[in-house]
């Protein structure tokens, strides 16, 4: 009846990440029970042969990305055409079906027909960049240049649609960990013990047990003390822990208690059982027990066989027994305990469900066909758009799972952060844990301990996200997981007694192995055993990812090969000493090509390994080399004589954005955090083909400097080929008073140079779309003769191929994509036809906005319909209002320009670019920026780059010494003169170049104002928003201030007048609108038979509305004059 | 129109539920008539139709529940309906 197993040939897939899935659901099996049922009747009729249909999935093939045409022919797919064509940058999908056409008798079976399909579509998947299966993998420097991609841009996303997406990495708990948890009092459990079970190879949701301890004086009935009591799936009471044991067949006390605490020695373990065993008295043998359960499950008024059947199947499927003790609380913060679900998996449980659904669908289809007597064509049969859209939907939307499926996670899949490199950078490290935001509690928002060199501590955001949005520090790597199985055998060879082996008498005296959380097995030499397998996997003798966990506490052994665990690269140290020894340093200082010695070879030979966030708890890790130095040569003195490990550096626990900050270590906490969030606005070069990208919106520095102060670690950033700010000559003075309150001074004359000239580009795009066959839009420029509904704005700027050509000067409500549609004429009044024969669906330039048009780019999208991209270009030059930052959290907006000559100059003749208030510096401590400062005037003077790379040796002494040596005031004062005046300024002002960035937000983008304007229909109240020329609201607080005033006159133009005033007429009698005929002079309510007594009231539309409304609903609103 | 914050429904934690106190009544099938009486004094466990008045009573124990008499009524009418059976 039921397919052989081998026929669940698992065919090496070419592509990991597809081998999971295959393995999931080959056969088509299920097609059996319906079909069977069909033919089980017919059977019996007469000596019908019944037929099945079986249908198998093989092997799969991808191929490289490739678009289809709209002719149906395929041509290859470039990245950067997809981003142009608003394609989506997919692969196709084919897999080897085979068919089988059984016949079968009463007795007799045969196979009568076999249709084996080879390479059938089933479906596009998205591809990631710069993966395996991309056409830009294993392209060379020169080769991106010329496919129109940016050298430096690092993939790792997705194009949908023509958007890039970035997949964010998902934190959830990790499974088979039993958590034990003390319950807040007054509760029913004193403590709960909780573990969510999931076996490998298995993708059912896990399911969840929880143990709990019976408060103590909270037991119902007689019990006595403190009960123990599980809670177990799909059963709706608790059922105490030795009535499951005996339910599983442990009848026994003396057997059940082998199982809880190995030792009868430990009478306080006995003495806290023995009330649970008490308890239990009443049910000695497994049957009653299995009843007890039973009758507490799902089904009631069962019979007791049925419910022992349903016992044990809930037993057998639901109940994963990994119960354990663990005397200290445990932390469910703590990241040893947390799993990031990256790109990887996500997609893959993503294409699971949907291979389901596709394999579903075939089954429907084949019973459709065999109801219907029809010959079974699988071609028809597997639809490959499930696939293909299901994928497109959730990258495209970001809702992780099917269309309006439950359980469904939003904000997955997040359009790429394109502002600066860094953004992008930082977009694509981000992890979201996804905990309710209204959360009160505080704790999983604070950083834990266990996230060093794991999470960045200052890049988070402000407000509701800070904490469970994150992002990954440098050096930071998510395992991608490995089969158990390897380690299994290995665990065999070094003598770990299997399970079965055993006596239960023996496991309190050796150690517990877990491998992912199953209990193994037990070994008598932990100590051996562990630096046995650390050995074993600093020689890839076993997975370098597999984390070795010896708990000495507990007497385990935990080991880990599971994919999502955050672990990162350290030194090994052997007797103080670092393996890794100057000459392979050398040799790595020295090599040609980086692959030559990479970090492959470090780990190979044992120098580096990666250790996760739970080893990282079993190891001594000295923070720098200079403290295993100080261990060896004075080892009273030493913090410690037993480090294992070594840090690589202490910066790089921090992440892309915090790393470009210069000495963070001198900042205010907070600060960093500010400016890890400032960078991602500050503009610079995003990427170094821009030019070839129509971004909806980009913003470009006209002349970025690299910095002259810099981090180590802003080397692998290309801060420097790809920077985002200007060395500006920066004073922190008092000049005027045009910078209070976080403003700056600028130098106009540094303006007119081009200081911090930007550009701004904004992308509109069109498409001819197809209505039916006959409607199709057409591009081109409409004329006021013949087209209805046009804007007022000009249309002048078209060509006749309805675009605005490039260089055009455009500005707000001018036309730049001129579209027509035609307009139905057989409708047309009186039987002439209309003037007006096309419709206008032009797209106008956003008011407010002007520059002139850069590129235009015409070409067809994936439905083969004509698509236009025009990009518009404007040169942003700084202005009063437009945001600035220094690299410390320190951002501003200008106050004031003023031209050279009205600056404050020093002897030397310098004049600042840039000044700020000193009152911007004590209270935010941002020291930082000031060491930025007199290091930035030496590295300007020595013509170096400075090193501003946290925790190390540099100080400010050091560099004052070296300032001084240049001969400059050892703290960067310098004396100088009122540009004004002429004047000695009384006191010396600090000045040096300081890196400053200019952020995306400037006011020509913000200004606004409203006399009069567009009003909604509904209530015919002003528009919102600045787009829409909207009005400036009139709140609550702005209410309260006029109420304060008594400006009640005020008030009332401001809410009604201003806004919405309407009039109606109310009938004198009942109050309600009567119908009134301005024109004609009448006014009448029909109700009252009533046309005299008629009165005018001014009320709101929205008052009006509400009006009708409750009429609407038969409540009459009488406005009783 | 003016847009109202949104705010995602909180997700309700699915309870467990609680164990029946009412039942069917296996002679007159009304659905909720059976109503058990649990005397922990003496023991003893009683289970009432209040509709045709059938009872059926047994022996408890201090862990027993409404659920255990109902369900031992049950296997008894088994019992004895798979007797006449035979």
């Amino acid at each position: 009846m039921d397919v052989e197993d081998d026929e669940y040939e698992i065919v090496p897939a070419p592509v990991p990440m597809e081998e999971d899935e295959e393995k999931q659901e080959i056969n088509q099996e299920d097609v059996w029970p319906v079909i069977n049922a069909y033919f089980e009747e017919m059977g019996l009729q007469s000596e019908f042969v019944e037929t099945v249909y079986k249908i198998k999935f093989g092997q799969i093939y991808v191929s490289k990305p490739i678009m289809t045409k709209a002719d149906g022919k395929t041509t290859t797919l470039f990245p950067r055409a997809a981003r142009l064509r608003n394609l989506t940058y997919s692969l196709p999908l084919y897999v080897d079906v085979t068919k089988e056409i059984v016949q079968r008798g009463h007795a007799c079976e045969e196979v009568t027909g076999t249709e084996e399909l080879s390479k059938v579509f089933i479906g596009k998947v998205p591809i990631m960049l710069r993966s395996k299966y991309c056409r830009l993998y294993g392209n060379s420097e020169k080769d991106l240049v010329e496919l129109g991609e940016c050298p430096y841009d690092q993939g790792v996303y997705f194009i949908i649609n023509g958007s890039e997406k970035v997949l964010i990495a998902q934190e959830k708990m990790s499974t088979n960990h039993v958590y034990v948890f003390k319950r807040k009092q007054p509760n029913k459990f004193a403590y709960v013990a909780e573990v969510r079970s999931m076996a490998e190879s298995h993708s059912r949701p896990p399911s969840s047990m929880f143990v709990g301890m019976v408060s103590r004086g909270k037991a119902k009935g007689s019990s006595p003390g403190q009960c123990t009591r599980a809670t177990l799936p799909y059963i709706r009471a608790d059922i105490p822990i030795i009535v499951v044991f005996r339910a599983l067949g442990f009848v026994a006390d003396k057997d059940i208690l082998e199982h809880i605490c190995y030792d009868f020695q430990d009478s306080e373990m006995v003495d806290l059982l023995r009330p649970s065993l008490e308890e239990a008295f009443v049910f000695q043998n497994q049957e009653v027990a299995l009843d007890y359960i039973g009758k507490r499950g799902s089904t009631v008024g069962a019979t007791r066989a049925k419910r022992i059947q349903y016992t044990k199947e809930i037993l057998q499927k639901e109940m994963l027994p990994h119960v354990g003790t663990g005397e200290p609380e445990d932390d469910r913060d703590h990241y040893g305990n947390k799993r990031l679900d990256l790109a990887g998996p996500l997609l893959g449980g993503l294409f699971r469900s949907l291979f389901r659904k596709l394999t579903r669908d075939v089954r429907g289809y084949a019973q459709r066909c065999v109801d219907n007597g029809k010959d079974c064509n699988l071609h028809f049969g597997i639809r490959a758009s499930t696939i293909t859209n299901g994928l497109k939907y959730s990258l495209g939307t970001g809702n992780w799972g099917q269309t309006n499926a439950a359980g469904t996670r939003a904000g997955v899949s997040q359009v790429l952060n394109r502002l600066t490199y860094a953004s992008t950078l930082s977009h694509l490290r981000r992890l979201n844990s996804p905990i309710g935001r209204e959360g009160k509690l505080a704790k999983p928002r604070q950083l834990h301990n266990s996230q060093w060199g794991i999470m960045c501590p200052a890049e988070t955001p402000e407000g509701q996200a800070c904490g469970p949005v994150n992002n990954l520090a440098l050096m930071a790597y998510i395992t991608v997981g490995s089969l158990a199985i390897p380690i299994l055998e290995t665990l065999d060879e070094w003598g770990v007694e299997n399970f079965g082996e055993i006596s239960p008498a023996v496991i309190h005296q050796s150690t517990k192995i877990f491998v992912n959380g199953c209990w193994v097995g037990i070994h008598r030499n932990p100590e051996l055993l562990v630096t046995t397998l650390r050995q074993l996997r600093r020689r890839i003798d076993v997975n370098t990812e597999v984390g070795v966990i010896r708990d000495a506490c507990l007497n385990e052994v935990r080991l880990y090969t599971d994919y999502g665990r955050c672990s990162r690269p350290l030194f090994i140290v052997e007797n103080q000493r670092l393996l890794i020894k100057k000459r392979d340093i050398q040799a790595l200082q020295q090599r040609e090509f980086p692959e030559e010695i990479g970090r492959h070879d470090l780990i190979e030979k044992g120098y580096i390994e990666y250790v996760d966030t739970e080893e990282e708890e079993t190891t001594m890790i000295s923070m720098t080399i200079d403290d295993l130095v100080s261990a060896r040569l004075n080892p009273k003195e030493a913090y410690s004589n037993t480090y294992t490990h070594c840090e690589i550096h202490p910066s790089l626990i921090l992440g892309v954005c915090a790393s470009i900050i210069l000495f963070p270590d001198h900042n205010q906490s907070p600060r960093n955090t500010y400016q890890s969030a400032m960078g991602k606005q500050a503009m610079g070069i995003y990427v170094t083909n821009y030019q070839l990208r129509m971004d909806t919106l980009a913003y470009v520095l006209y002349y970025p400097q690299k910095p002259l102060v810099t981090t180590r670690a802003m080397e692998h950033l290309h801060f420097r080929q790809l920077p985002a700010g200007i060395n500006a000559i920066v004073a922190i003075a008092c000049y005027s008073g045009y910078n209070q309150e976080d403003s700056v001074i600028m130098n106009q004359s540094s303006i007119d140079r081009g200081f911090f000239l930007s550009l701004f580009f904004r992308s509109y795009r069109d498409e001819e779309k197809k209505v039916g066959t006959l409607i199709k839009e057409d591009f081109g420029r409409p004329s006021r003769e013949n087209t209805t509904g046009m804007r007022h704005g000009s249309y002048d700027k078209l060509d006749d191929d309805g675009l605005a050509a490039p260089g055009t000067r455009v500005s707000g409500e001018d036309a730049i994509i001129g579209k027509t549609s035609p307009v139905a004429q057989d409708d047309a009044e009186q039987g002439m036809t209309s003037r007006l024969t096309r419709r206008d669906h032009s797209t106008i330039m956003r008011q407010s906005e002007s520059g002139m048009v850069d590129q235009v780019m015409l070409t067809t999208n994936a439905n083969g319909l004509r698509f236009v991209k025009v990009r518009m270009r404007s040169v942003r030059i700084p202005q009063i209002g437009d945001k600035f930052s220094s690299r410390h959290g320190q951002k501003g907006t200008i106050g004031m320009t003023y031209t050279q000559e009205d600056m404050p100059w020093t002897v030397e003749g310098i004049t600042p670019d840039i000044i700020v208030n000193p009152h911007a510096i004590p209270s935010r401590m941002t020291i930082g920026q000031l060491i930025e400062c007199i290091m930035g005037k030496v590295a300007a003077h020595v013509g170096k780059e400075g090193d501003a790379t946290p925790f190390t040796d540099v100080t400010v002494d050091n560099i004052s010494k070296a300032l001084h040596k240049c001969g400059y005031q050892m703290r960067g004062y310098e004396t100088m003169y009122n540009g004004h005046t002429g004047r000695k300024l009384t006191s010396m002002i600090f000045l040096g170049p300081t890196y400053y960035q200019r952020l995306k937000h400037m006011v020509d983008d913000k200004i606004h104002s409203r006399g009069r304007g567009p009003v909604q229909i509904l209530t015919r109240q002003p528009a919102e928003g600045r787009s829409r020329d909207g009005g400036l609201r009139f709140r609550e607080m702005e209410r309260d201030c006029m109420i304060a005033h008594g400006a009640a006159n005020f008030l009332k133009e401001r809410l009604m007048d201003q806004s919405d005033a309407y009039r109606v007429h109310v009938c004198e009698h009942c109050g309600l609108i009567a119908i009134a005929n301005l024109r004609k002079g009448t006014f009448e309510c029909r109700g009252c038979k009533n046309k005299t007594d008629i009165v005018q009231v001014h009320i709101p539309c929205a008052c009006k509305l509400l009006f009708q409304e409750l009429m609407s609903m038969a409540i009459a609103p009488r406005m009783l004059t | 129109m003016g847009k109202r914050k949104s705010r995602a429904k909180p997700e309700t934690k699915k309870r467990m539920d609680k164990l029946d106190t009412v039942f069917s009544c296996p002679f007159c099938n009304h659905g909720t008539s059976v109503e058990c009486r649990i005397d922990m004094k003496n023991l003893i466990g009683e289970a009432i139709c209040g509709i045709c008045q059938e009872s059926f009573s047994m022996t408890i124990n201090a862990l027993s529940e409404p659920i255990d008499v109902y369900s031992e009524w049950i296997d008894e009418c088994e019992r004895v309906n798979n007797v006449e059976d035979d």
